[in-house]
C-alpha cells in the first residue's frame, strides 16, 4: 500500500459517492460538494505528483504505476475543466469511478521506484509520456460523454422521459463535448506518438543499445495498439467532418476507442510489452 | 392589529364574475387608495390576476374591517351584497397569511406550480409599496409570501416538467437541440395546435420559421400573423431537410409524410437530427419514420404520456410545498404574536426616558456654570447610559413568541417600573419602536436556517 496515493483515492471515492448522490437527488447544494470534494482530492494529488517529481527529479511517469496514478490526476483535472466550463455536475457520476477504480492500481500495487534507465534521460521523454498520458485523459473524457449521449439518446428515442432525460445536458451538448475530446486527444495523440517515433530513432544510434528500444517497432504490442487508437480516432474525426457521423455513431467509436487506451494504459503495460516495461 | 383577507379565486367564483372583479381595468391605484382611505386601518394590498381577486388588509377590528372590506369589493365593482357574498372567503391572521404563502408557492394555481404566479404576487406588493398603503405587518406578510415561494421553487420539484402539450413538445426539443436560438421550424398545416406549438417555439427565440399547407392561402394567413416564411407545398421534401423542428397539424385523414419521404430528406442533412412533432389526428407521419436514425418522432399521444407524468411528478411534491409553507407560517405567527409585546417596550422605554429628563431637570441649577458643549455631552452620557440598559430587556421581549409569557412579562415590568403611570404611549414612539422592529427583524431573518425566534420562556 502506497499512503500517499491512498489520500486521493479516499478522496476520489468519497466525491463519487457524493455525486451519485447529487445525481438521484439532483440538489445543487450537493453538486457543489461534489465538485469541492473532487477538487480538494485533485489538489492532493496534485501535491503527491509533485512530491515525487521532487523526489525523483523528474515527473513521476517512469515506470506503468506512476504513469496510471499521472494519467488519473490529469483525467481529474480535465473533468473538473469540463465540469467547470459547463457547470454541469451530472458527469462527475460516469467519470469518478474510472478514478477511483484507476487510482487503486498505484495506491494498493505501488511499484517500486524505478531507478531511471539511461534512455529515459532525455528531453524527449516527458513531451511523449505527458502527450499521450493527456491524450488518454480526454479519450476517457469523450468516452463517458459518449456513454451519456447514448443513454439520453436511448430515453428520447424510446419515448420514455425518466431519470436521465431529467438530469443530462441536451443531446447537442453532449455530441458536442464528445467531439471535442477526441479531437483535443488525437491531436495530444499524435504529438506523443511522433516524438516516440523521433526518440526511438535517436536512441537507436547510442551506443550501449538498451534491449527495450530494440524492441520498438510495430511488432510490440503497446506501439501496435497505440497506433491502433489512432486509427479509431481519426477515422472518427474524419468521419465526423466527411459524412457528418455524430450523435450515436460517435458515441460508440469513442467507446470503442477508450477500451483500447485502457487495454494499452493496464494490461498490455505490465504483461505483454517488450519495449515499453520501464 | 390583525391580517384579514377577503377575496375571490377560480376555486369559488366563476369566470364571468372573475372578470368583473378584475382590478387591473379598474385601476389598482385607485382601488388601493379607495382602500387606504377606509375607516379601519390604512394598510392595504390588492392581489389581482385572471385567476384571484384579493385585498389584503391590516385592521384593529376583524369585524369592522371584513364589513369594510366586503363593501368595497361591491361598491368598487358595483355588485350587489347577494351576487358577491357566496363566492367571497375571508381568512384572519395566520391563515390569511397561509393562504398567500400557497398562492405564492403556486399551490393554489389552476396548474399547480406554474411559475407566473410569484411574479404576480410581487407586483401585487410593488404596487401597494408604491402607493404607500403598506406598513410593517403587510410588508412581513409579503417578503414572508417570496421567501416561501422561492423556497418551493428551489427545494421541491413542484415546478418542473412542462404539464402542457406544447410546452412539453419545447421542453423535448431544448432537450435535443440545446439552444433553440438557431434553429429553423416548419410548420405543415395550418390549424389551431400547430400555431400555439409553433408560438411557443418562437418565443425560444428560433432563427427561422418555415410554413407549408396545402391550402397556399391558409399557409399565408398564418405566415403573417408569425413572421413565417411559406413554401410551396411541392417543396415539402427540401422544407425538411432544411428544418430542424417539424410540426405537423393537417386536417389530412391519412398519413402525408412517409418514411421514404423522411428518408429522402434526411440524405443531405448529413445526420443533423430532425424532430418532429405530429399533434395531428389521424397523424400526419408515418409512425415509421420514428425508426430512422436521428429523427425523433412525437405525436400527440406520446406527449400527453408526458404531460400526464409531468403533472402526477408535480402531485407528489405537493406535500412537501406544503410542509415549507407551513414552516413559514409558523415563523409568520410567531412575529406576529412577539409584536404583543411593543405595548410593553414602549412604556418601559418612556419611563427611562422620562426618569432621565426629571433627573437632568432636577440638576439644572447646578448645571448653568457649564459650556454648551459640556451639557450637550452631558445629555448625550445619561441618553447613552439609558440606551444600554433597555437593550437587553428590548431584545428579550422581542424574542418572546407566546401570549402567556408576554403577559407575565408585561405584568412583572409593570410592577417592577410602575409602568401603568406612564400613561398611554405616543403614536409616534409606537410607530418609530414598529419600524425599528421589521429593521431587526429582516436582520434576524438574512440566515435563514436559524431557528424562529428562540423563546426565552420555559
Amino acid at each position: 500500500m502506497d499512503p500517499m496515493n491512498i489520500v486521493p483515492l479516499g478522496l476520489y471515492l468519497v466525491a463519487g459517492l457524493v455525486y451519485a448522490v447529487h445525481f438521484v437527488g439532483r440538489s445543487r447544494p450537493v453538486g457543489r460538494a461534489a465538485t469541492t470534494l473532487l477538487i480538494v482530492g485533485a489538489l492532493s494529488h496534485t501535491f503527491v505528483i509533485g512530491m515525487l517529481t521532487m523526489q525523483a527529479g523528474h515527473v513521476p511517469f517512469a515506470g506503468t504505476t506512476q504513469a496510471i496514478s499521472t494519467f488519473v490526476w490529469l483525467l481529474a483535472l480535465s473533468y473538473l475543466y469540463v465540469e467547470i466550463a459547463t457547470d454541469e455536475h451530472a458527469m462527475g457520476v460516469f467519470i469518478v469511478p474510472l478514478l477511483v477504480v484507476l487510482q487503486a492500481i498505484p495506491a494498493f500495487q505501488p511499484g517500486a521506484e524505478a531507478r531511471v534507465s539511461a534512455v529515459l534521460e532525455s528531453p524527449w521523454f516527458g513531451v511523449h509520456v505527458s502527450s499521450l498520458l493527456f491524450a488518454y485523459a480526454s479519450f476517457a473524457l469523450a468516452f463517458v460523454i459518449g456513454i451519456t449521449y447514448v443513454l439520453l439518446f436511448k430515453e428520447i428515442k424510446a419515448k420514455h422521459l425518466g431519470f436521465f432525460y431529467a438530469r443530462l445536458p441536451s443531446l447537442e451538448v453532449l455530441d458536442k463535448m464528445n467531439l471535442r475530446a477526441v479531437a483535443i486527444g488525437w491531436v495530444f495523440l499524435t504529438v506523443g506518438v511522433l516524438v516516440g517515433w523521433v526518440w526511438a530513432s535517436q536512441a537507436r544510434t547510442a551506443v550501449d543499445l538498451d534491449p527495450r528500444v530494440q524492441a520498438m517497432s510495430l511488432q510490440d504490442p503497446k506501439i501496435f495498439v497505440a497506433l491502433l487508437c489512432w486509427a479509431v480516432y481519426s477515422f472518427e474525426l474524419y468521419a465526423q467532418r466527411a459524412i457528418g457521423w455524430r450523435g450515436r455513431r460517435a458515441a460508440w467509436l469513442s467507446a470503442v476507442g477508450f477500451v483500447i487506451v485502457l487495454l494499452n494504459l493496464v494490461p498490455v503495460s505490465y504483461f505483454f510489452t517488450k519495449s515499453h516495461n520501464f | 392589529m390583525h391580517l384579514l383577507l377577503i377575496g375571490v379565486s377560480h376555486r369559488t367564483a366563476p369566470i364571468e364574475l372573475r372578470e368583473r372583479l378584475d382590478f387591473s381595468a379598474r385601476g389598482l391605484s385607485e382601488a388601493l387608495a379607495t382602500l387606504a382611505g377606509r375607516p379601519s386601518g390604512a394598510e392595504a394590498a390588492v392581489l389581482s390576476t385572471c385567476n384571484r381577486a384579493e385585498v389584503y388588509l391590516a385592521c384593529e377590528n376583524l369585524d369592522r374591517g371584513r364589513g369594510d372590506a366586503e363593501q368595497f369589493f361591491a361598491d368598487f365593482h358595483r355588485l350587489t351584497h347577494e351576487e358577491l357574498r357566496p363566492h367571497l372567503y375571508a381568512k384572519t391572521d395566520a391563515e390569511a397569511a397561509r393562504h398567500l404563502f400557497r398562492v405564492a408557492a403556486g399551490l393554489d394555481s389552476l396548474v399547480v406550480g406554474e411559475p407566473q404566479i410569484l411574479g404576480q404576487v410581487k407586483d401585487a406588493y410593488g404596487h401597494a409599496n408604491l402607493q404607500q398603503t403598506t406598513g410593517p405587518l403587510l410588508k412581513r406578510l409579503f417578503t414572508s409570501a417570496f421567501t416561501a415561494g422561492k423556497r418551493v421553487r428551489a427545494e421541491t420539484r413542484l415546478a418542473e416538467g412542462a404539464v402542457s402539450v406544447s410546452y412539453a413538445a419545447v421542453a423535448l426539443a431544448r432537450k435535443i437541440f440545446g439552444d433553440l436560438k438557431d434553429r429553423t421550424v416548419l410548420v405543415v398545416g395550418a390549424g389551431e395546435m400547430g400555431k400555439l406549438t409553433a408560438l411557443h417555439m418562437k418565443s425560444q427565440g428560433i432563427r427561422k420559421m418555415l410554413i407549408t399547407s396545402r391550402t397556399a392561402t391558409h399557409a399565408e394567413g398564418l405566415a403573417q400573423a408569425m413572421e413565417a416564411t411559406v413554401i410551396a407545398w411541392d417543396r415539402l421534401v427540401g422544407a425538411l431537410s432544411e428544418s430542424d423542428i417539424v410540426i405537423t397539424a393537417t386536417g389530412a385523414s391519412a398519413p402525408i409524410i412517409s418514411r421514404p419521404l423522411v428518408e429522402t430528406a434526411m440524405r443531405p442533412r448529413r445526420h443533423r437530427p430532425l424532430f418532429v412533432i405530429d399533434i395531428a389526428v389521424p397523424r400526419d407521419v408515418d409512425p415509421r419514420a420514428g425508426n430512422i436514425e436521428q429523427v425523433f418522432l412525437y405525436n400527440i399521444d406520446d406527449l400527453q404520456a408526458v404531460v400526464v407524468e409531468n403533472v402526477s411528478r408535480r402531485t407528489a411534491e405537493v406535500d412537501q410545498a406544503e410542509a415549507i409553507v407551513t414552516e413559514e407560517v409558523d415563523r409568520f405567527r410567531n412575529w406576529m404574536q412577539s409584536r404583543g409585546a411593543i405595548p410593553t417596550v414602549v412604556a418601559l422605554r418612556q419611563r427611562f426616558e422620562a426618569v432621565r429628563r426629571a433627573e437632568l431637570e432636577r440638576l439644572e441649577p447646578k448645571l448653568t456654570g457649564l459650556s454648551p458643549e459640556a451639557r450637550a455631552r452631558v445629555d448625550e452620557v445619561t441618553r447613552l447610559i439609558v440606551e444600554k440598559l433597555l437593550i437587553n430587556p428590548t431584545e428579550q421581549l422581542k424574542s418572546l413568541s407566546d401570549s402567556e409569557t408576554i403577559a407575565a412579562y408585561t405584568d412583572v415590568l409593570n410592577r417592577l417600573f410602575d409602568l401603568s403611570r406612564t400613561g398611554q404611549a405616543d403614536s409616534s414612539l409606537q410607530k418609530e419602536l414598529t419600524a425599528a422592529f421589521a429593521a431587526a427583524d429582516r436582520r434576524a431573518e438574512r440566515p435563514r436556517s436559524a431557528p424562529a425566534k428562540t423563546s426565552s420562556s420555559s
